[in-house]
């Protein structure tokens, strides 16, 4: 049985896979920015208040991976936003994040270049969220 | 009273002194993304300002998987970014969105070549052999494709 989505017991595991992978790990050395996940709210989703998953990430590790409020996940240096919807694309591999940006359907805002650069370790990070077991609010 | 005629199209003035800037009122998110990718990459780098200043081509970027494409039109010093492909470009690049932004990470070695030999130029030299990686107008424009890289990449 699966977490609930974006959950605090979902951070937790989500900032444990991302902790287990050498991929990250190496892909991500010299990374010393906040990501923030801002989840749009969607009422007839059964997701009514739009969440922000703020993501303080090190040098290759997690340090911390907390849920909050979307005003805490847009202080961050690097700030993606989507509707619920796409995030539940984007952790059942529906859809790949970095076509969705390239598409707008993932809003990024922060320093291009700096992500860019970081390519393979935002995908990785992709990759670790879809193995995190999820109970989807829109599947209740 | 005055008559355009037919077949003359009204062409819109871009008076701008920014160095990169969009044909169209909506940009497309990918036009968006490569125009400031671009934009921060001469503001941060005098050797990629260097090379936009002395660019002047068209160049056409196509994202296979996505279906979506822009065409860069440089003009020595100032860029604009048109959503889809244009016509009378000079080169043209086809690719996945993965090895789109590959390419960017390629870096830039001796004499200002890109290095294929390393992890990410390995992987864009065999997306070239594959032809998952096409360049067309190519063999008429090494430089071109050279100094376009120099300016996309962020490393």
């Amino acid at each position: 049985m699966g977490v609930s989505a974006f959950s605090d017991e979902w951070a937790r595991q989500f900032k444990d896979e991302v902790n287990r992978s050498s991929t990250y790990k190496s892909a991500a050395k010299g990374w010393k920015w906040s990501v923030g996940l801002v989840v749009e709210a969607e009422p007839d989703k059964n997701f009514p208040e739009s969440k922000g998953v703020v993501m303080d990430l090190f040098d290759g590790s997690a340090r911390d991976i907390t849920v909050g409020t979307a005003a805490d996940a847009q202080k961050c240096d690097f700030v993606i936003t989507a509707p619920y919807t796409r995030w539940k694309q984007v952790a059942t591999k529906e859809l790949d994040a970095t076509k969705g940006i390239l598409q707008g359907k993932l809003k990024l805002k922060g320093d291009l270049p700096t992500i860019v650069r970081y390519t393979k370790a935002s995908q990785e990070m992709t990759e670790c969220t879809t193995r995190v077991p999820v109970e989807w609010p829109d599947e209740k | 009273m005055h008559d355009a005629g037919p077949g003359r199209m009204a062409r819109r003035k871009i008076e701008t002194d920014k160095a990169v800037d969009y044909a169209d009122p909506e940009p497309s998110a990918f036009a968006s993304m490569l125009g400031g990718l671009i934009d921060a990459n001469i503001a941060n780098s005098p050797a990629k300002r260097k090379d936009f200043d002395e660019l002047g081509a068209r160049v056409g970027i196509w994202v296979t998987d996505i279906d979506e494409g822009v065409t860069l039109e440089f003009h020595r010093g100032s860029l604009i970014v048109h959503n889809g492909l244009k016509p009378k470009r000079d080169i043209t690049i086809r690719a996945e969105a993965e090895t789109v932004m590959n390419l960017s990470n390629l870096r830039i070695g001796l004499f200002g070549m890109p290095v294929y030999y390393d992890e990410v130029g390995r992987g864009v030299a065999a997306k070239l052999v594959q032809r998952k990686l096409r360049i067309d107008g190519m063999l008429g424009n090494i430089a071109t494709v050279n100094t376009v890289t120099r300016i996309f990449s962020v490393r």
